[in-house]
């Protein structure tokens, strides 16, 4: 890769050598090499993105690109004016905004430095194609082309734009924040903040002992609800479709479709029931209490052990008909004649099951599972509407027992404003779900042997 | 974050008509540069138009955010303050900001935030450091707050010996809703009356002590201080020996049988089904309680309690306003400033009590027959002698507070309760 751009890097030279007035002159005027040459259309459209561009530096773009590496020195200033009676405040750098306008800026300098060498090599192509006694490609069989030999062209500029608009943009400027002490001390529009290196992350890892403490223990927390979240409801979804399909059994639809009502109503909607349900002087234990079950309610939501029991069973309860669906599709797949042969064989059903279903369903269903464990570390909804990360611990910093790394997160954006703190522990929940993947992804017989599962 | 999402996204749908039509680019980022200076342009013209410079005929568009159950009175309001300058245009457009989320949704995108909004007066501090607001400097405005808003509103709205906001009502407080059949008025005196009036009637006090809020009442009613320190961080001394005794009394209180913690549906469920016979909350609960306990529905100020050191002590409260800001990247000061004071009249704040029984800033408004006649408003006027100002309560206080208070309704003894103190004190203190 390095070294093709290496070579495309003397390439580029080369064509300033070899070239003619106009390859050279499409050096300094982008699209010369193609207006002058008959292709004006081309050639208009290349000068209009330099045009473009180099009003929308003067204008916009070079204003926030030169404020970049400081992220803006002029703080928001007040001036009395006797006949308004009050001082009038002239607004200084926003460095927020600098942040992102000048990311936008760079981003976009980049995709005109593509244009640009595009333009170069057509100004070259098209000098060597006519000096050879060519003809010069028509704006009409540019876009013939287009829908045929570079159709891949077509198809894919939208995404590929979109993608770049939407993704890749903000998610550079969200982790750049990283980077910055932009917290509650530093708030625009009155104060400015800056880069400090990588002291957000030194702070959280081991620098500040109450957020060192708070990161481990959710981490922990996460993953080991995570892990529960995960396999419960993967097994139990794989009984509860065995015990379904098992011959015998009647009113199949029946039983798929009870416990499918769950997915029905919707999961916030039940979330936020069922925490109502299984508060202190919820439904659950106030009928537990009249009925003399217990003397003192159980807090269930309300002491950091037992909440952690709650939300993985209750998380059970929302989960298992998905992994229920799913599994039944695959069952249904595995070929009856490995039953009867192992049957005649001598095996059980629970031989059945570890040496038959089980390997078969993790064979089919592990980039499931790990789709299933990253989306459960991110599990924002569940623990959110069920306990809102509650109950509050003094050995915790702005978080409490039941939260996870990703509501510990919104609570700091949202409570506290400390972006630049909440963006650093973004940077660790991506790293920690990326090595997570990619370990367990490529070590899967899923993707070994993935032409042989046919 | 939403919304800083959303900005973001918009922002990049610019990078793409951008790349999209190169060609077209020029027009695009033009407006998007006077869009990006229009904080600054349209300031000057801002001024422009209040020097009087201006001819009637150009649009001055004024934003305001006020909560969802205000927005018809908001209507009603802007409409005649509309009618009251016919030579100018106003387009005024209303949003859904609860006072209570003004801060953060103000700090996702100052310049796109409304140029008048309603905040509760303990995010002042966080307002006024981050430049958000323009100070109250005007003659007339001054005049009109300090002759006719009641002295802890003014307070509540000052900070460094500067007024900063336009106070709109008075009644963000806390106290003691009860059940006149079970508990005689000598009964409210003292929790410890209460509790044995509870007990025999087989009912419940309702208080959230696991909410930073209400919490400290106990401990400020001890004599402990919040306050900040210069350099803006917070300082708390809920762990000296006052503190101690303040926290046995949480205690006692938490650990006897008629205790009972929730959020503001536990208790009007409490009430409705007769189980909770007295609680803590403020005016914003007044129509569901006195809707629950009809004829027997009574309010007073928050009783004594008996702390560790076996003395009484009168609870304390919160004193909260809600006060009408002006956003320093307004681009109409002047009418925005005319528009907060309009909203905070004397003539509105009546309204305001009409329609939604809240309780006046305005000294005058609030010197009604229908105002002391309001049994909530009466007992938050009795509890308010014990109130103190929430503005040096910065944002590191609560959930360490929060925290302190589950722990208590966990009955947690694995610590003792000075260490939980001292835990929680170097939390509020640490900075940050």
């Amino acid at each position: 890769m390095q070294k093709r751009a290496h070579t495309e890097g003397i390439g580029f030279l080369r064509y300033f050598v070899k070239g003619d007035l106009l390859t050279r002159l499409s050096f300094f005027l982008m699209g010369a090499g193609s207006l002058f040459r008959g292709q004006i259309v081309k050639g208009l459209l290349y000068l209009a993105i330099q045009a473009g561009y180099i009003y929308y530096m003067i204008t916009f773009g070079a204003f926030y690109v030169i404020k970049l590496p400081t992220l803006g020195t002029v703080t928001q200033t007040k001036e009395f004016d006797p006949a308004l009676g009050f001082s009038v405040i002239k607004p200084g750098d926003n460095s927020m905004l600098i942040l992102l306008y000048g990311v936008m800026s760079l981003l976009l300098g980049i995709v005109v430095i593509v244009f640009y060498l595009m333009n170069i090599k057509t100004a070259y192509v098209n000098q060597v194609t006519l000096r050879a006694g060519g003809r010069l490609k028509s704006f009409r069989d540019d876009l013939k082309d287009l829908l045929d030999s570079r159709f891949h062209v077509t198809v894919l500029t939208l995404p590929v734009v979109l993608a770049a608009a939407f993704t890749v943009t903000p998610l550079i400027f969200m982790i750049l924040m990283a980077f910055t002490n932009y917290n509650r001390d530093h708030q625009p529009p009155g104060n400015l903040f800056t880069w400090i290196g990588l002291q957000n992350f030194t702070q959280v890892l081991y620098g500040n002992p109450l957020w060192s403490n708070t990161l481990i223990r959710l981490f922990l927390w996460t993953i080991v609800w995570a892990f529960f979240a995960t396999f419960l409801n993967y097994i139990f979804g794989i009984i509860l479709a065995l015990m379904i399909n098992k011959k015998g059994i009647r009113i199949k639809k029946f039983w798929r479709t009870v416990f499918i009502t769950t997915v029905a109503v919707p999961q916030f909607v039940s979330l936020m029931l069922i925490s109502k349900f299984l508060h202190d002087q919820g439904a659950l234990n106030t009928l537990l209490m009249n009925l003399g079950v217990i003397r003192q309610f159980i807090p269930f939501l309300s002491n950091g052990m037992i909440a952690k029991i709650t939300v993985i069973v209750v998380n059970l309860w929302v989960g298992i008909p998905y992994t229920m669906l799913i599994s039944s599709g695959v069952l249904m797949n595995i070929p009856e004649d490995l039953y009867e042969a192992s049957r005649i064989d001598g095996a059980g059903t629970v031989a059945q099951f570890f040496n038959i279903t089980m390997p078969y369903m993790l064979q089919v269903t592990t980039p499931y599972l790990i789709t299933q464990f990253v989306a459960n570390i991110n599990n924002f909804n569940v623990i959110y509407l069920l306990t809102q990360g509650d109950p509050k611990s003094l050995n915790l910093y702005q978080a409490g027992e039941t939260d996870l790394l990703v509501t510990w997160l919104y609570k700091l954006t949202v409570n506290e404003q400390n972006y630049s703190l909440a963006s650093t522990i973004g940077i660790i929940i991506f790293v920690i779900c990326a090595a997570v993947s990619l370990l367990t992804y490529n070590r899967s017989r899923a993707v070994q042997e993935e032409d042989q599962f046919q | 974050m939403k919304r800083k999402l959303v900005m973001l996204l918009t922002a990049a749908t610019m990078v793409v008509s951008l790349v999209a039509c190169g060609g077209g680019a020029g027009g695009n980022a033009g407006g998007a540069a006077s869009q990006a200076a229009g904080g600054a342009s349209s300031q000057e013209s801002g001024g422009a138009e209040a020097g009087g410079a201006e001819a009637g005929g150009d649009v001055i568009t004024l934003k305001v955010w006020g909560p969802q159950e205000e927005q018809a009175l908001l209507q009603e309001m802007t409409e005649s303050f509309k009618a009251q300058y016919p030579d100018k245009t106003f387009e005024i457009e209303l949003g859904v900001v609860s006072e209570a989320d003004a801060v953060s949704r103000y700090s996702e995108d100052p310049a796109a935030a409304a140029d008048v909004f309603a905040f509760a007066n303990d995010q002042l501090r966080d307002l006024v450091n981050a430049g958000a607001l323009y100070e109250v400097e005007r003659e007339a405005d001054l005049a009109y707050i300090n002759s006719e808003i009641n002295a802890l509103a003014i307070d509540s709205a000052t900070l460094d010996g500067a007024i900063w906001a336009y106070p709109e009502t008075a009644d963000n407080g806390y106290f003691m809703y009860y059940d006149s059949s079970v508990f005689t008025e000598a009964d409210m005196e003292s929790l410890d009356a209460m509790i044995a009036a509870a007990d025999a009637a087989g009912k419940k006090i309702f208080m959230d002590v696991s909410n930073g809020w209400y919490i400290a009442s106990f401990f400020i009613g001890n004599g402990c201080t919040l306050s900040l320190a210069e350099d803006g961080t917070q300082q708390c001394d809920f762990n000296n020996a006052a503190g101690l005794a303040a926290a046995q009394g949480i205690q006692a209180f938490v650990d006897s049988s008629v205790f009972v913690t929730g959020d503001d549906s536990v208790f009007t469920a409490g009430l409705q089904d007769g189980s909770i016979a007295a609680g803590v909350s403020g005016t914003w609960n007044a129509e569901a309680v006195q809707g629950a306990l009809g004829d027997n529905y009574a309010a007073t100020k928050l009783p004594t309690y008996t702390t560790g050191d076996g003395t009484q002590a009168q609870m304390a409260s919160f004193g909260g306003t809600k006060l009408i800001g002006v956003n320093s990247q307004s681009a109409h000061p002047a009418e925005a400033m005319d528009l907060a004071m309009w909203l905070t009249n004397e003539e509105n704040q009546i309204r305001r009590f009409e329609a939604r029984q809240i309780g006046p800033a305005n000294i005058k408004a609030a010197d009604s027959d229908a105002v002391r006649a309001n049994i909530a408003l009466a007992a938050l006027a009795l509890q308010s002698q014990h109130a103190v100002s929430q503005k040096d309560v910065g944002g590191a206080y609560w959930t360490p507070a929060e925290a302190f208070g589950t722990t208590l309704e966990a009955h947690d003894t694995s610590k003792d309760l000075q260490t939980l103190l001292d835990e929680m004190v170097a939390q509020i203190t640490s900075g940050q």
